[in-house]
């Protein structure tokens, strides 16, 4: 999962899967709290899934200028 | 634009009407007391406190049926019948107002006078002790049963760190005044930011160093948003915040419950114990840990109850009982 493409659909399934976020919400620029409605039990759930997955780990600090699928997208392709 | 859930309503709301009414009481309530309390000592904060809580027992209609409703249930136990001593009639419930009273009066001492005189009979201590020497954090798990603070000023002297997890405006308030009372201690308070989702981070940094975070987790809080479950408690249902266990299992660290029950005059009763040794688990077991954990919580705080009656300072329709007529 090195691509941001890939990156992108793996975040857009979780929130669809494990979150019952509908499809069409799933947009790069769908911010996660006004749009989708995320919580900070579900930001912290996500994260925990998106280190599991890429070996990263997160801090706060890190985290604080995260507002879209996008951002969440170009945090971890920066990284990776 | 909404994707999911919506707001909760039901305890959340009932609660929040509560809080207004304890704030507006306490915030003048307490400053006028802890004057007296330094300026003409205890004793005379003593028959202040009976005093105050005199005029909220007969003027918070609300407050006393909610006392009653929760007594006559604790009646209902051949435990906490034996534990209530009396009926559960106006005479007991004035002693439930009054035991929160005297609460707030310690909480008073331990803040103004920074008070060593408080003796703890303490059981499962143990456990934090292990935690500690394998360098292990976790969540505790409270409830508005007993004294946080008096739990506080334990873990201080047991040179432990506790941070406090707030949520809401109200106990921010509450502790605007302890700050000014104790303005050198420190605090180890995590303010829930409602404007960041990522603020929950914090908790998982502290549980990461080894130290304790407590959440009291006996309350709906608005920002909990529909994330709440009805488990059994004292013979009905209540809805619990499923915010604090559903963050446990992800954390997959221990979680305690800690409680500090007052028994007399600078007396407490502490307890604690180990609900998960935080065994981590993959995503699709975390929802079924957190209900598990969540039940047992229920289970053990109504032991407590049964066995503290006086000490549930929960007044406010717990149950819905009068939402639902």
């Amino acid at each position: 999962m090195h691509a941001a493409n890939e990156i992108f659909d793996w975040v857009a399934d979780v929130l669809k899967q494990q979150f019952q976020i509908r499809e069409e919400f799933l947009r790069p620029d769908a911010r996660l709290v006004d749009d989708l409605d995320l919580d900070s039990v579900d930001a912290i759930d996500l994260s925990i899934r998106l280190e599991e997955k890429t070996g990263l780990s997160f801090k706060e600090e890190d985290l604080k200028a995260i507002e879209t699928i996008q951002d969440i997208v170009d945090f971890v392709h920066e990284r990776l | 634009m909404s994707a999911s859930r919506d707001a909760t309503q039901g305890q959340a709301s009932r609660q929040k009407r509560w809080s207004r009414i304890a704030e507006r009481g306490s915030m003048w309530g307490m400053r006028f007391t802890v004057w007296c309390y330094r300026s003409l000592g205890r004793p005379v904060g003593v028959v202040l406190v009976h005093a105050i809580v005199a005029y909220f027992f007969f003027t918070d209609r609300p407050g006393r049926r909610a006392s009653l409703a929760y007594l006559r249930r604790v009646d209902a136990t051949p435990a906490g019948r034996a534990a209530l001593g009396r009926r559960p009639g106006l005479w007991a419930s004035f002693l439930h107002y009054r035991a929160f009273g005297l609460s707030i009066l310690d909480r008073l001492a331990i803040w103004a006078e920074r008070t060593q005189d408080f003796a703890y009979a303490v059981e499962g201590n143990e456990i934090c002790d292990r935690l500690a020497a394998e360098g292990r954090g976790g969540i505790v798990l409270g409830a508005h049963l007993g004294s946080f603070d008096a739990l506080r000023l334990l873990a201080e002297r047991q040179h432990r760190i506790v941070h406090a997890l707030m949520f809401t405006e109200h106990a921010q308030r509450i502790n605007t005044i302890f700050r000014e009372l104790s303005p050198d201690v420190e605090l180890h308070v995590i303010e829930s930011d409602s404007q960041s989702i990522w603020s929950t981070f914090r908790i998982r940094e502290c549980v990461r160093r080894g130290e304790l975070v407590s959440i009291l987790s006996d309350r709906v809080d608005p920002d909990d948003r529909g994330r709440t479950s009805r488990v059994p408690f004292l013979g009905g249902t209540v809805e619990l915040p499923r915010a604090p266990f559903l963050l446990a299992s992800l954390l997959a660290c221990p979680v305690l419950l800690m409680l500090a029950c007052r028994t007399g005059p600078g007396h407490y009763d502490v307890f604690t114990e180990l609900l998960t040794d935080g065994t981590a688990v993959g995503p699709e077991e975390r929802e079924k840990i957190a209900s598990e954990l969540l039940t047992a919580y229920a289970q053990r705080l109504e032991h407590y109850c049964m066995k503290y009656p006086y000490q549930w300072f929960n007044f406010f329709d717990y149950w819905g009982d009068e939402a639902s007529s």
